[in-house]
């Protein structure tokens, strides 16, 4: 479809490009109030983010309210949204920011343990692996035995480490970036990231 | 470069971070030094298994609730202090300049007015007028939702003060599942309305009149709602009710073209329930056994496998 055109109130559009007027044209309806638009915007974004939050936070409850949480300050603050820059961008650094709060409030709390199940392991059970290694049961077991270490190793990170590395290993963004995102340089980003791997090194040594 | 320097280095180095000039030193420092090579192998070996590792992914029935509560939230926002100044400072700065100062003007007026005579001013009365509007209780607020205030006004003759909004008022209808008006109703919800919750709600309710036709269409229309969790919960409710060969044929457009491997291998466990109680159903059988052949996602290709398996077994017994 990247190569498709379309003919749209008499210019010539690519595929992404329509698209992008679209986003714009749903920006500026939501920016008047249009909640449907505002909808639609959430509808385009919202599995992201909310996948976003499940790897920052252990719990689907916590995943939620910061799911609910960024949505309703993009809403508030969609006004002052300037089309000149990326809206994903834009709403990914708002996400980004309660993420952040939300950790830093936890660790003033001393609350960053993960929820257990009854054996004592991580509580998963929100989630649901789209492709399951069914056929070997023991490679499956290993792979979620590893899975349960990371997320543990996960906890022990700072909220800032963790964030970067999350940016850094699963969107797979420059560390240029990651630094924009955070408001700080990509040196910075560059050192949390390093401090990230090194802490997951020291925990998962036995592995590696 | 120095052995110090390369820990960090090769970090940035297997991300793709460093700059064509340092990535070449690197690599030549790595090629003469030993004890380097094994800090960049395993650097790689720990980057290898954080890959590996399986990373959360929201279930449909999570991204369902996260949307409905965020709906509910979006409601209360709307219709708080929040929502109507908001609403207010939009309306007010698309006017032209010399509309908004006798606007703000008039308001200012009113503001001063209002305080004035605030001493006379009694609880919320219940208003009748001759227009399209109609009167209300204080109580009925709560099941009122505002829209827009269109005027607020103090009253002269009362003391009082007259708000005039556009409001939908919350119907709450009650009534047996026998009655064909409330079926269309909810039909209809699970047809058309936009919150994925409520059609979700709304398909277990039905699920006690799954012989009625009607509900048995809006059933099928559901297998291909555009929300996963919708679809599941269709899936559950169909899997509970007498089938067809139109029903087999519902499931089985499911299988092969739903676009969620949850909501595919659900639908292979629907008909595998159905086929046990019912007997073979050779389109069924047929469709099971190219996917397990053919089908690009493993998962799919397993529950087709295990399904012939159950259906042959079935057979013998």
């Amino acid at each position: 479809m990247d190569g498709a055109c379309l003919e749209l109130a008499g210019k010539a559009f690519t595929s992404g490009q329509a698209e992008e007027e679209v986003e714009r044209s749903l920006i500026r309806r939501a920016q008047r109030g249009d909640r449907a638009a505002f909808e639609g915007l959430v509808r385009r974004y919202d599995q992201e983010v909310l996948r976003m939050a499940l790897r920052i936070v252990p719990s689907a409850e916590e995943a939620q309210d910061l799911y609910q949480e960024a949505f309703l300050k993009v809403y508030r603050s969609i006004g002052r949204f300037r089309l000149e820059s990326k809206f994903s961008t834009w709403l990914y650094r708002v996400v980004m920011n309660v993420c952040l709060d939300h950790l830093r409030r936890q660790k003033t709390r001393n609350e960053t343990q993960m929820p257990e199940g009854g054996d004592g392991q991580p509580d998963f059970a929100h989630t649901i692996p789209e492709e399951r290694p069914l056929l070997n049961p023991e490679r499956a077991l290993e792979t979620q035995q590893i899975g349960a270490r990371l997320q543990a190793a996960m906890t022990r990170l700072s909220p800032r480490e963790r964030m970067v590395f999350e940016l850094k290993h699963c969107q797979g963004m420059k560390l240029r970036a990651i630094g924009e995102l955070c408001g700080t340089s990509e040196e910075a980003a560059k050192n949390s990231l390093f401090r990230a791997l090194q802490k997951l090194r020291g925990d998962l040594q036995d592995l590696v | 470069m120095k052995c110090t320097d390369i820990e960090q280095q090769s970090l940035l180095y297997i991300h793709d971070e460093l700059a064509p000039g340092e990535r070449a030193d690197l690599e030549a420092h790595v090629a003469a030094c030993e004890s380097c090579r094994r800090g960049l192998e395993q650097a790689r070996r720990l980057d290898q298994l954080l890959r590996d590792c399986p990373r959360p992914e929201p279930a449909p029935e999570l991204l369902v609730m996260c949307r409905q509560s965020l709906d509910e939230a979006l409601d209360r926002e709307q219709l708080g202090w929040r929502g109507l100044f908001r609403s207010f400072v939009w309306h007010f700065g698309t006017l032209p300049a010399t509309r908004a100062t006798a606007i703000l003007t008039l308001l200012v007026f009113g503001f001063g007015l209002g305080w004035t005579i605030r001493p006379h001013l009694t609880a919320l009365q219940p208003v009748t007028t001759g227009d399209n509007s109609s009167a209300f209780d204080a109580a009925d607020l709560n099941d009122v939702r505002i829209r827009s205030i269109s005027q607020v006004a103090p009253d002269p003759r009362s003391g009082g003060v007259r708000i005039t909004l556009d409001a939908e008022r919350r119907v709450t209808l009650e009534g047996s599942l026998d009655d064909p008006h409330i079926r269309q109703v909810l039909v209809d919800a699970v047809k058309g309305y936009d919150n994925p919750g409520i059609r979700r709600d709304t398909l277990d309710v039905l699920r006690a009149r799954t012989q009625d036709p009607s509900v048995r269409e809006a059933l099928m229309y559901a297998l291909h709602d555009g929300n996963p969790g919708v679809r599941l919960a269709a899936l559950q409710t169909v899997g509970s009710m007498e089938c067809g060969p139109d029903t087999h044929a519902g499931l089985l457009k499911v299988v092969e073209n739903d676009t969620n491997v949850g909501v595919r291998t659900a639908a292979i466990d629907t008909l595998v329930r159905h086929l046990e109680e019912e007997g073979p159903d050779e389109m069924v059988t047929a469709t099971f056994e190219r996917l397990a052949n053919t089908d690009q996602n493993p998962s799919v290709r397993m529950r087709c496998l295990a399904a012939l398996r159950n259906l042959q077994g079935s057979d013998a017994r």
